[in-house]
């Protein structure tokens, strides 16, 4: 699941009421019926949604990857071998185990951020909340922690809830939340908000949305629905298959 | 500059020094250090030196890599030990012009190199050889009882991670700040001195403001990771104090202590080197 919006719009201020780092003022925000607001409940709620920040640097705390990863588990007071079991596992995940007793400064900012992820995974959490996490990584990285993030959606079953103003990274996204100055605007699949996104949300929809938007315009036959490069491929085939 | 840095950094591995316990690793180099302070009869220094030197064979670390850091101190030492020359009184060895080197000034200047060079190396191996993660452990589990008195003792180990893992990011930043600075024709080269402090300051600044802010989104990270502040009892249970440990400790008590109480206790015929004192 996507959240989109421009700057201002309360995208982070919504990503920390999730795991109750701010309590809402009005209203309630309630995680698998459990309410952040009660304190008993604060440390099951921020087990079950983890997050991952904008800067890789300043959300690690620990001068050796593995004891990162070990933070949260060991925050939750679990025994030791569990949190060994866990460190291996979420290193697994990201595939960062050679780099275990490395130190943060020493890796790049995807290195960082994947650890960064695996530190939230150790948790076993439910749901994965990652703010802009890709905004200060260059195009590689990027594409490597979204395709990471399908992967953990996949395979793990974790919610995964991402907020990014660039359109690119929500592409993949089943469904995509767009806020403005503080309300949702709209709720939909990904290829209904991009084929909206220029005239009314004030948003730049990805490149391949363009693409189709304008082969369309030509008279094309494309689905409506492609927001990413694998469904324009299959719409282009189906095409071709048709017209033979 | 980063490369410096890396002197006593934690040096991953697997050997019998790396496995004890950090507390038996601090408290061992508490002793040790006590001890040479306290104290720098010729037994004691000697054993003291041995001791070191065997921990270090034992912890499987190459010798260089922890007597790089000794480069800069050389200065230190041989100064020390040419002032300690000069400067003590005694039967006078040879003389240099005004300066008369006595017996007694070149002891006492190899007992003062000898005791910079336990000490140095005694904290580095200390580091070298500890995880920070476990050391911040080792200091809390160590310190523990003075919760009682209301000493934040678990935030104190946390402050102590934390300055460690951040070190190196600062050091970074503070590069590119100069960097920075020095492309817009910031004169950190100028020959007056106040100029060159008045330019640091535009370092100083931006880097300050800089770790205000990752203060503050750490501290966000670390709160929604569930950390509360309190103890973290994981941690410091974890640490299992074996039979390793007491023995590793039996050890370093018998080089430092015994020497000691052996010296004060009977007065030794060792009187000719006491009167070094």
């Amino acid at each position: 699941m996507g959240i989109a919006g421009k700057n201002g719009s309360g995208k982070t201020t919504l990503a920390r009421l999730l795991n109750g780092l701010l309590l809402p003022s009005a209203g309630s925000v309630m995680v698998n019926g459990m309410d952040t607001r009660q304190r008993r409940h604060i440390r099951e709620i921020r087990r079950q949604v983890a997050m991952v920040f904008q800067n890789p640097d300043n959300q690690l705390v620990s001068p050796v990857i593995e004891e990162e990863i070990a933070f949260g588990p060991e925050n939750l007071n679990l025994p030791l071998r569990e949190i060994e079991i866990r460190v291996e596992e979420a290193l697994q995940i990201v595939g960062l185990e050679e780099l275990r007793h490395k130190s943060p400064h020493m890796l790049s900012g995807g290195q960082k951020q994947r650890v960064a992820i695996a530190a939230a995974l150790a948790m076993r959490p439910a749901c994965l909340v990652l703010d802009e996490p890709t905004s200060m990584l260059d195009q590689t990285c990027r594409q490597g922690i979204l395709d990471y993030l399908r992967e953990l959606n996949n395979r793990q079953g974790i919610t995964i809830i991402l907020i990014s103003h660039n359109m690119e990274d929500l592409a993949g996204a089943g469904r995509i939340i767009v806020l403005q100055e503080g309300s949702i605007v709209r709720d939909a699949p990904p290829w209904e908000i991009f084929n909206q996104a220029g005239q009314t949300l004030d948003l730049k929809p990805p490149n391949i949305v363009r693409l189709a938007q304008m082969l369309r315009k030509r008279g094309c036959l494309l689905d409506e629905r492609i927001s990413t490069l694998e469904q324009m491929e299959n719409s282009i085939c189906r095409l071709l298959k048709s017209t033979t | 500059m980063l490369r410096r840095m890396k002197l006593g950094k934690y040096v991953p591995g697997n050997s019998l020094i790396h496995r004890l316990d950090p507390r038996t690793k601090l408290l061992g180099g508490l002793i040790v250090v006590t001890a040479i302070l306290v104290n720098y009869n010729w037994p004691v220094l000697l054993l003291n030196t041995g001791l070191i030197f065997m921990v270090i064979f034992l912890s499987e670390i190459n010798l260089p890599s922890v007597l790089r850091g000794i480069k800069w101190l050389w200065i230190i030492f041989i100064f020390s030990f040419l002032a300690q020359c000069v400067y003590t009184q005694g039967n006078p060895l040879f003389s240099l012009g005004p300066l008369t080197v006595t017996i007694e000034g070149v002891y006492r200047g190899l007992a003062t190199f000898l005791r910079l060079l336990i000490l140095f190396l005694s904290s580095t191996i200390l580091t070298m050889t500890t995880s920070p993660m476990k050391m911040a452990g080792g200091l809390e589990a160590l310190f523990a009882p003075l919760t009682r008195l209301r000493v934040p003792v678990n935030q104190f180990a946390m402050l102590v991670t934390i300055s460690l893992r951040f070190i190196p990011t600062l050091i970074e930043e503070a590069e590119t700040v100069t960097k920075a600075q020095k492309s817009r024709g910031a004169p950190f080269a100028s020959p007056k001195k106040l100029v060159r402090l008045k330019t640091l300051l535009a370092v100083l600044i931006p880097l300050v403001a800089g770790s205000l802010q990752r203060a503050t989104d750490l501290a966000v990270a670390m709160e929604s990771r569930c950390y509360t502040g309190g103890p973290h009892h994981s941690r410091t249970k974890n640490l299992r104090f074996g039979r390793r440990d007491l023995a590793a400790l039996a050890i370093t008590a018998a080089v430092s202590i015994l020497p000691l109480l052996y010296i004060y206790c009977a007065a030794l015929p060792v009187q000719s080197l006491q009167n070094l004192r």
